[in-house]
């Protein structure tokens, strides 16, 4: 029985798509795999994130192509004078997706929605958290147990979220895909019919498409939902082509099997660029690749031996060859497109004779270390191994004899965030646009003094560890821009590692597509895009 | 002929056991494990990761995980993946279509090029035609996938525009139910007027890819199968009969010399149902080489276990089946003690 349902329901689906798509302006998009299932809050890898991001909205959302936070389901947000309570004034007449998986909201999106998409991941005891496994990785990374003291409503279109302590980057965490709203009435009727793992795996959301269908590894289909809040979107069908191999989307992009394409072949990007049909986007990634000289172990706690093997390694050869110019040299720990980026820092120059120098002088003679380097391509580092082939090189000439290590990519993490290592490459990719996500996250201490688990220099400094707690408290963005000024010229004078390179992100779209920009976080969005017949 | 049957049964479910307990093992031996592997750059706390494995039932000893997966397939629960928290059963069942598809596709193209080539490389043994045909069996025999198909997509379908690029439909004209996962059944059931033509242009490339370095086998044993034969004396009075060159090659000698040609076919489908992978990701194709490949970078152990022992079950059936119909062509293995 159950069977013939879902034999009937496709066959509907497959009729209506057939009869709208005769007319229909449609969108195809060659992404890279298949999703792990629909709800982004259980998610991380942006294969995931993108695959659900259509079907959603937020409270508050990035504007498009950048890492500013704009209105969103929220129209309004207050925040209070100590920075402890944010209100949110929920938009009204927004409606849930009807039709999906036979069901039929009887009500508007409004404040028990809220508190129930939240509610999932932080309640252990709620009734929805263990289903489909029960694992809310980003809600737990960006610190939101720790933050979040309670969230209430006061009438069905406000939501009160109040905090433990201030936290100015916590509404930009909220644009994050983890706090996607979720119906509760689709939950409960999902309960009531007995299958409640399929809401992670058929969803409802108010997002700008609905889901119509999706077929393991080979595509992922939506309709434009035209009671948007936001209007409908330009096009009315969007599909994903699930295509893994980059040069097989390349080869679909140029024979107009799919108009919007993610991660070429870094091989590929000069044929892109002179392409007629193609039109190669790119924006600077916000992200950084470095290599942390572990200030625990010496000779590496001394800050004139680490800048010494900073001025060793000939950067510039690096970014030409392994980048393959895709990117640029980074002389400060944040990305140049994130607010407070420290312009007028001086980059350390390549000067083996300079560094040789320094080490004679703080007494480093014939050092023999490790150099590990991450079995995985990466953004900010497309290939570790030749980097660190290339740094052992320079080091040799300098009188350092460096030793190539590498693990197993989650082995290899675990064992350099314990500090096993002497020298480590290892690199991150923004989540939300904040600098806390990065200096706080990547360089901070706990109150304890000791190095926080992704600290991979496991350096500290209580004056950088002042500013960045002090920072992340404040909510007037000059107020925090100089303080992150003054934490980037303390990591720049004490070179807890060395900026390697700031990727740069592409995207190839075809001619066709107007409206699509590149967002620095990764995501892929299609709300505002229009494709010409 | 039971004998036979039982005999060859009898001897799968020491090989099913064993690859069970060999798979189980050797997957546990391999560094990281699903919780790290889906963390990239992220921290995890000792107390988190040890959270996370408990939920997960990874953190009992590997001989009592060992004790309940053969539990769950005893009772046919092959598990469920941790990735998407879906059986891998019925994940198995949506891809696999895909891949016998495929396979079955290819294997007919090096079928119906390798073994006429075979036969005629034969026939002219020695002459340039003969020798043309070797090297160029040897070529596709030795041609790395990977390049040849993205060489075929951009002469083909960039170039020639005559082949869609990869997928196993036009994702935007025909979009209709898939009742068997059979495209080429579906489109004749369900697919609206040109489904079948477009599932059977999509199946072009692929076929060709993953069919090329088995048509450069059965060519090559067919060649040599055939050489033995025609100088059989049987060939010779048939000759001597006054028959036509016809139908001593095709009925006589090809005949006799099909019997290892045949084994070899089995054999290859088997590798290629479970060795479709760099097909499958060149083409976008779903099927379950992809899958299982996917599933090692994520450490999701119920995937590949299932995958492989699914896999493995269907191969060895299909050595079962081969070999039975080799005993119905050969009395001799029939009869065997």
């Amino acid at each position: 029985m159950r069977s013939t349902l879902k034999y009937l329901t496709a066959a509907l689906l497959a009729t209506a798509w057939s009869a709208s798509s005769l007319s229909a302006k449609t969108l195809v998009y060659c992404s890279e795999g298949s999703p792990e299932n629909f709800t982004p809050a259980m998610n991380t890898t942006g294969t995931s994130l993108d695959a659900a991001r259509p079907i959603y909205d937020k409270l508050v959302r990035f504007v498009p192509g950048t890492t500013q936070v704009e209105p969103s389901l929220s129209e309004k947000t207050d925040v209070s004078a100590d920075g402890l309570t944010l209100t949110f004034h929920l938009r009204k007449g927004v409606k849930f997706h009807s039709g999906v998986n036979g069901f039929t909201p009887t009500r508007d999106m409004n404040a028990d929605d809220v508190i129930w998409s939240f509610d999932r991941q932080a309640n252990e005891k709620n009734p929805w958290h263990k289903v489909s496994g029960g694992s809310f990785d980003y809600y737990s990374d960006m610190s939101m147990p720790d933050l979040i003291d309670s969230i209430t409503k006061t009438d069905d279109s406000t939501v009160v979220i109040k905090l433990k302590q201030p936290n100015a980057p916590i509404l930009a965490n909220l644009a994050m895909d983890f706090a996607t709203i979720h119906s509760a009435e689709y939950a409960d009727f999902l309960m009531k019919k007995g299958t409640p793992e399929q809401f992670d795996q058929i969803p409802v959301g108010t997002g700008p498409f609905s889901f119509v269908d999706y077929q393991k590894d080979a595509v992922i289909r939506f309709k434009a939902n035209p009671n948007w809040f936001g209007g409908k979107p330009k096009v009315d069908d969007l599909v994903y082509a699930i295509t893994p191999d980059a040069s097989a989307r390349y080869a679909k992009l140029k024979a107009g099997e799919c108009q919007v394409m993610i991660a070429p072949n870094p091989a590929d990007l000069a044929a892109m660029a002179k392409d007629d049909g193609v039109n190669l986007m790119q924006q600077a990634g916000l992200n950084i690749g470095y290599l942390a000289l572990n200030a625990q172990k010496p000779p590496f706690d001394k800050p004139e031996v680490r800048k010494a093997i900073a001025q060793a390694i000939d950067r510039g050869a690096i970014l030409k060859e392994v980048y393959q110019g895709a990117g640029q040299q980074a002389k400060n720990p944040i990305p140049p497109t994130m607010w407070s980026y420290d312009k007028d820092a001086a980059d350390i120059p390549y000067d083996p004779a300079a560094a040789k120098a320094a080490l004679d002088k703080a007494g480093v003679k014939d050092l023999q270390t490790d150099l590990w380097w991450m079995p995985v391509q990466r953004p900010y580092n497309p290939n570790a191994k030749r980097m660190a082939e290339m740094m052992q090189a320079d080091l040799a000439k300098v009188g350092i004899q460096a030793k190539l290590v590498s693990y197993e990519w989650g082995e290899y993490r675990k064992r350099a965030q314990a500090g096993e290592h002497q020298m480590a490459l290892l690199g991150w990719t923004g989540d939300n646009g904040d600098p806390d996500n990065f200096l706080a996250v990547l360089l901070g201490c706990g109150k304890d003094g000791k190095p926080n688990g992704q600290n991979i220099p496991k350096w500290c400094d209580a004056k950088f560890q002042e500013d960045v707690n002090k920072a992340v408290t404040l909510t007037d963005q000059a107020e925090r821009s100089k303080l992150y000024v003054d934490a980037q010229k303390i990591v720049d004078a004490q070179v807890p590692w060395l900026n390697i390179a700031h990727s740069t992100v592409f995207e190839p779209i075809s001619k066709k597509v107007s409206g699509y920009k590149v967002s620095p976080l990764g995501a892929h969005e299609f709300w505002n895009v229009d494709v010409a017949e | 002929m039971l004998r036979l049957l039982l005999n060859r049964i009898a001897l799968t479910i020491p090989t099913f056991v064993a690859l069970m307990f060999v798979t189980f093992v050797m997957l546990r031996l391999v560094p990281g494990d699903p919780v790290e592997a889906r963390r990239g750059e992220r921290g995890l706390s000792p107390e988190m990761h040890a959270k996370a494995l408990h939920d997960l039932g990874l953190d009992q000893p590997v001989s009592a995980q060992f004790g309940n997966y053969v539990w769950g397939i005893l009772h046919g629960n092959f598990g469920t993946s941790i990735v998407s928290k879906t059986p891998v059963t019925q994940e198995f069942f949506t891809l696999f279509p895909a891949t016998v598809e495929l396979t079955l596709c290819a294997t007919l193209f090096a079928i119906l090029v390798g073994i006429p080539a075979g036969v005629y490389a034969a026939v002219r043994r020695g002459k340039f035609f003969d020798q043309a045909l070797m090297i160029t069996a040897l070529t596709g025999y030795s041609m790395p996938i990977f390049w040849w198909g993205l060489i075929l997509i951009l002469l083909m379908s960039n170039t020639l525009h005559l082949t869609p690029v990869s997928g196993r439909v036009d994702l935007i004209k025909y979009y209709y139910p898939q009742t068997t996962g059979f495209l080429l059944i579906d489109s004749i059931l369900n697919g609206p007027k040109g489904a079948f033509l477009d599932v059977v242009r999509h199946l072009i490339l692929p076929s060709i890819v993953l069919g090329t370095v088995p048509l450069g086998a059965f060519a090559r044993m067919t060649r040599s199968a055939m050489l033995e034969v025609l100088d059989e004396d049987y060939i010779r009075t048939a000759k001597a009969k006054g028959l036509s060159a016809f139908r001593t090659i095709n009925l006589h000698a090809l005949r006799n010399a099909l019997i290892p040609v045949v084994t070899s076919i089995g054999l290859q489908m088997g590798s290629l149902l479970a060795g479709a992978f760099l097909t499958e990701t060149i083409f976008s194709w779903p099927g379950v080489g992809h899958w299982m490949v996917q599933s090692i970078g994520r450490r999701d152990y119920p995937v590949l276990q299932g995958g492989i022992m699914l896999v493995a079950l269907v191969v060895m059936l299909l050595n079962v089946v081969l070999d039975m119909t080799s005993g119905l062509i050969n009395p001799r293995l029939r009869h065997e003690k």
